[in-house]
């Protein structure tokens, strides 16, 4: 042992692990806002989600550009003769400030109590929003030598993960309002639902794959790793919640408010060993 | 690689007019000596605990047949390389001429993309303090030694190899010692699979050092305290 006397180090860290967890809630409470433009039940959450979101963005984007090695060169990446349009990063950055602004003028419009600018720049918030799971996912799709990252179905459990963590949120912030915990209720059932059936076909084809494939099966799922992301991950925070909310507890507001709890919970521990545990196999390589 | 497996138009094998720098190493020459890691590091000021050029050997074979088997490891410079394809800001590029794949430091944002997009661990984060060089908190890796190249030198990793075993030159020549080493030899790559068309052949890579294996995942507990030394260093 130790023949390999070399090691790398991974390439990104748990800050960006944070980060998806963040910008991964400030699209779900996007997507909140703007459907209370069309669901009277969600109401109530049109300003809460919309601030929440906005602040949540802010948090995101200093995560982000903390995490750079150069944070003052964060501008570069706004530079259009720099900007290199193969990389999802930079869709990533233009995405992100698209919705900024977005978000900006939605929350503006709110303060005015514009109805009918309210609804478009909702529409156009909410659709930037789903570009920021989208880009999340795709960020790790592309990198074609490693394993768990390099599937398709990536960006679509981010957009999963986003519409539970904000659903997860938007349970906590709606209170004892009842109408609008019953259609969180149900968003948190069957994104979490989505993330499990995700979950599953990324592990069975994983485990099915080539030597670094099943390898990093191992390291996902065994270890300090394995209690994060099947532990708290998948039993903790996609298990247990699914079933919370079909008994009977479920159904009280209490009873989504504790699910919506554990969904955040396995929310931040599955992106965290998404994207560490991949990572691993590499740095003795 | 003929005409006909070139795939993407930032290819430059086998194009008219154009050159295309590659690297043979023969193993079987190569016995461990480091001094291409020495030479390497001495040409670039590489800090502590990074390497452009690095070579990791593993003891194969049971008693009594037993033999240390070295591969040196480099950027392969790659024709089609995934990390000038994630490089947000165009930091990292291929040089047209030669097929170099550079950095542009004062571009570089250190979101470190190219280093999850490499294949081969060849890019490393420079730390935030240097004695000598002003260059860091930016990604780098081996550049083929463009500098000296340009200037009709060999790299210092090849000049410096006692073994003989490193050999440089323009695959699109084929006049050239090392187009003369792929025609009449097996090579091999790294991770063909993952087709970035690595300009690194090897002569004789062993099976146990191309492929990962199980000892990835069982990391030496020895490791750790390299490991977390690494990390103080570089603030992470
Ligand atoms: S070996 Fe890695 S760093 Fe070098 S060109 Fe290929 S992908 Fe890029
Ligand atoms: S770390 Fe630098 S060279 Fe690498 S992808 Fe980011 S900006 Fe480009």
């Amino acid at each position: 042992m130790g023949d390999y006397v070399w090691f790398h180090d991974v390439s990104w860290h748990a800050t960006y692990a944070i980060y998806f967890f963040v910008i991964g809630i400030c699209a779900g409470l996007s997507f909140l806002s703007y459907g209370s433009w069309r669901t009277e039940a969600l109401r109530p959450l049109r300003e809460k989600a919309a601030y929440g979101s906005f602040a949540l963005l802010v948090v995101g984007g200093l995560l982000l550009i903390g995490d750079l090695s150069q944070p003052l060169r964060f501008l570069n990446i706004l530079n259009p003769a720099y900007l290199n349009f193969t990389s999802p990063l930079a869709w990533g950055a233009l995405n992100i400030v698209a919705f900024g602004i977005a978000s900006v003028l939605y929350l503006a419009a709110l303060k005015q109590g514009s109805q009918a600018r309210g609804k478009v720049l909702a529409t156009v918030t909410a659709l930037l929003a789903l570009g920021l799971p989208i880009y999340t996912g795709y960020d790790l799709t592309v990198h074609q030598s490693r394993p768990v990252w390099n599937t398709p179905v990536m960006p679509v459990l981010f957009v999963a993960l986003a519409i539970a963590s904000g659903s997860a949120v938007g349970a906590i912030l709606a209170g004892a309002n009842e109408s609008a915990q019953r259609l969180l209720r149900e968003y948190l059932l069957w994104s979490t639902a989505a993330v499990g059936v995700i979950l599953v076909s990324i592990l069975g084809t994983t485990n099915y794959g080539g030597a670094a494939q099943e390898l990093t099966f191992m390291i996902l799922t065994t270890g300090t790793m394995g209690l994060i992301f099947v532990g708290i991950g998948i039993v903790v925070g996609t298990a247990a919640p699914i079933a919370l909310l079909l008994a009977p507890f479920g159904r009280q507001q209490v009873g989504v408010v504790v699910a919506g709890v554990l969904v955040l919970a396995g929310g931040a521990a599955l992106r965290y060993a998404l994207l560490m545990g991949p990572q691993q196999l590499q740095t003795l390589y | 690689m003929s005409d006909e497996l070139r795939v993407s138009p930032i290819e430059t094998r086998e194009v008219p007019g154009k050159r295309r720098f590659a690297m043979v190493v023969d193993t079987r020459r190569c016995i461990g000596c480091m001094a291409c890691q020495v030479a390497c590091k001495a040409e670039y000021d590489t800090p502590l605990g990074v390497n452009r050029t690095w070579v990791p050997y593993k003891v194969v074979g049971k008693y009594p047949n037993v033999k240390k088997q070295f591969l040196p490891r480099l950027c392969n410079h790659c024709d089609d390389p995934p990390c000038v394809r994630n490089c947000p800001v165009g930091a990292t590029y291929k040089h047209e001429d030669g097929g170099f794949v550079l950095q542009r430091y004062e571009r570089c944002i250190g979101c470190r993309s190219c280093m999850a997009a490499c294949p081969y661990n060849a890019r490393f984060m420079l730390p935030s303090h240097r004695t000598y060089t002003p260059i860091t908190n930016v990604v780098d890796k081996c550049t083929f030694c463009f500098h000296r190249v340009t200037q009709n030198l060999v790299p210092a990793c090849v000049q410096t190899c006692i073994g003989r075993s490193r050999v440089f030159g323009d695959l699109n020549d084929p006049t050239s010692e090392v187009s003369y080493l792929v025609a009449k030899n097996a090579t091999q790559v790294l991770r063909p699979e993952e087709g970035t068309k690595p300009h690194v052949f090897y002569i004789g890579a062993d099976r146990n050092q191309t492929e990962f294996g199980r000892d990835a995942y069982r990391k030496p507990d020895v490791m750790e305290l390299q490991r977390d030394a690494f990390k103080r260093h570089f603030n992470i």
